[in-house]
């Protein structure tokens, strides 16, 4: 299927991670340090997907680029020095295969899904797209339009702008950028994302990651593309996430529903059974039947109460979503605020049980399908953080209500949009 | 394959120093350059794919143009040229806009061959 295996031997050390999970990743790194992830997945399924993800998303953004990684992702499949974006885009309808950009706040992530045999074929289109996007100012006036669109549909959404608000409060800058090219950025021209992809396409902060392949096919693959003309010169100064406090609040006295976010720092590993320890009514629609305080809670008093949690390579965050009519809004975060003390942070074995199997049942979807499996892998190849597994799981369950006592009662940041008048700085709380 | 031969001929430098001083000559009894205009404002813009290039161009260019274009409209209308000094010097008259509409001339040959193409499944 693939062509010469030469440039294996440019492939460098190998790293293979057991795991009794179905996903069995290898790591290897090409000639150049690009690291290259990959599962074979199941070998009867035609399927595969690939993915260039680039560690520089908009926690790597300055003043002076603010915004820039989202015009960079929407910059993905464009016009390049080989191919246009039109023919991109036919010869993926022609493979009947799905071309994607997404972002978070670490890494932009371009994706093709498609069957094996085209692999070869889109890891030519990605390499493509790493080192030799065009950039032209006449796509820039175009995407500006779309980055646009994006970024006020984000603003509608108070959900959203609450959730950019909370990491604000809680990290300033790096994580507390937003995710979006917001009216006063400072990106005008391709020409300056031109820049940032520059400082973006290090061999460094680059991998590419893959299922339906193995890697060692891959890394062969890669090594013939143009991402093997990528170096790693401009090292950027990667800062630590650092947990600071406070409140961020959007004044909308006139929003009939009020949002509140309210947040805690917390180990990226552990972040996600925390937020299953908080519960609220992500899982079972009918909370009132459920035993989570939180769902209780928000289920008799008619309010919306909903756990989350973001994790990142250096720093977590989790916490609780209110959501209620403004007039409730400040009754609603104070008895969230009072449950979160005495029932999360006070867990009883039976609670820990639940959020231990809850989160089992998370990292068990998150191994089984193709979304999971890439961001799972690109954590892996990227180092950013410890690999989702049930064993991990597991072991952190026996020391889950110690480290919720600890997390819990530690001052949270929040965010509040709508009638936010009324709602508490997080310091008259009680935490 | 006559453009290959026309680039062969093109590159060819007896040629060239042949036809050099000729074509100079020809482009001043043109006589656009005394109306401070360049070769590339001359072009038929009244094509899909010369609109596309135009609006290619970037807001510096285009007011340029317009410019050029209003003064030699005017200067056309009252039947005179721009004195001398002001004329358009050979080495301003550069190709802005003959690189975009190759650029978007190819886009939409391409566009044209994907739109007739017969996909053949191997």
């Amino acid at each position: 299927m693939l062509r010469s295996k030469a440039a294996l031997a440019k492939v460098g050390s190998l790293r293979t991670y057991a795991s009794a999970s179905s996903v069995a990743p290898t790591v290897l790194s090409t000639a150049n340090g690009i690291k290259v992830a990959a599962t074979e997945g199941h070998p009867d399924s035609p399927l595969a997907s690939i993915s260039l993800v680039i560690n520089h998303g908009s926690r790597f953004e300055t003043a002076s680029t603010s915004g820039a990684a989202h015009y960079l992702k929407a910059f993905g499949f464009r016009n390049t020095q080989e191919r246009t974006s039109f023919r991109t885009v036919r010869e993926a309808e022609l493979n009947g295969a799905t071309l994607t950009a997404s972002a978070t706040r670490e890494n932009i992530t371009y994706t093709v899904q498609c069957f094996r045999d085209a692999l070869p074929y889109f890891v030519d289109i990605l390499g493509d797209i790493a080192a030799a996007t065009k950039f032209s100012e006449h796509e820039f006036r175009d995407i500006a339009k779309l980055v646009k669109f994006e970024a006020l549909g984000a603003r509608e959404n108070p959900q959203a702008r609450v959730i950019d608000g909370v990491h604000q409060a809680a990290f300033r800058s790096g994580l507390g950028n937003s995710l979006y090219a917001l009216e006063s950025s400072p990106v005008h021209t391709g020409d300056a994302v031109r820049q940032y992809a520059q400082s973006a396409m290090q061999s460094g902060r680059v991998a590419v990651v893959a299922t339906g392949v193995d890697a060692v096919t891959l890394a062969a693959l890669v090594g013939e593309s143009k991402l093997a003309e990528l170096t790693n010169e401009a090292a950027v100064a990667d800062s630590k996430a650092k947990f600071t406090g406070g409140v961020h609040q959007i004044y909308e006295s006139a929003a009939p529903v009020s949002h509140y976010a309210l947040a805690f720092e917390s180990d990226p590993s552990t972040a996600p059974a925390l937020a299953a320890l908080l519960g609220g009514q992500r899982r079972l629609k009918w909370g009132a039947g459920g035993a989570s305080p939180l769902a209780k809670l928000a289920f008799s008093e008619g309010f919306a109460a909903e756990s989350f949690s973001f994790a990142y390579s250096d720093a977590a965050l989790v916490g609780v979503l209110v959501s209620a009519p403004s007039s409730h809004i400040k009754a609603a975060v104070e008895k969230v605020a009072a449950v979160v003390q005495t029932s999360v942070a006070k867990a009883s074995p039976d609670a820990v049980a639940r959020a231990v199997a809850a989160t089992r049942l998370d990292v068990a979807e998150a191994q089984a399908t193709q979304q999971g499996i890439i961001s799972e892998l690109s954590k892996l190849a990227l180092s950013q953080g410890p690999l989702a597994s049930l064993e991990a799981v597991d072991s952190m369950a026996a020391s889950l209500a110690q480290t919720a006592a600890k997390v819990f009662s530690a001052k949270p940041v929040a965010a509040s949009i709508g009638l936010s008048q009324t709602t508490a700085y997080v310091d008259t709380l009680g935490f | 394959m006559l453009e290959g031969v026309a680039r062969i001929v093109q590159a060819n430098s007896v040629f060239r120093s042949l036809c050099r001083p000729l074509a100079s000559t020809w482009v001043n009894l043109a006589g656009y350059r005394r109306l401070g205009l360049r070769y590339d404002d001359l072009l038929r813009e009244e094509t899909p794919i010369i609109q596309e290039a135009i609006s290619r161009l970037n807001r510096e260019e285009i007011d340029l143009r317009n410019y050029r274009h209003r003064r030699a409209f005017q200067l056309s209308l009252s039947h005179q040229e721009l004195p001398a000094p002001q004329w358009t010097k050979p080495q301003e008259d550069v190709q802005y806009l003959q690189p975009l509409i190759e650029e978007v001339s190819q886009e939409y040959a391409e566009r044209d061959a994907f739109n007739s193409m017969i996909s053949v499944r191997k």
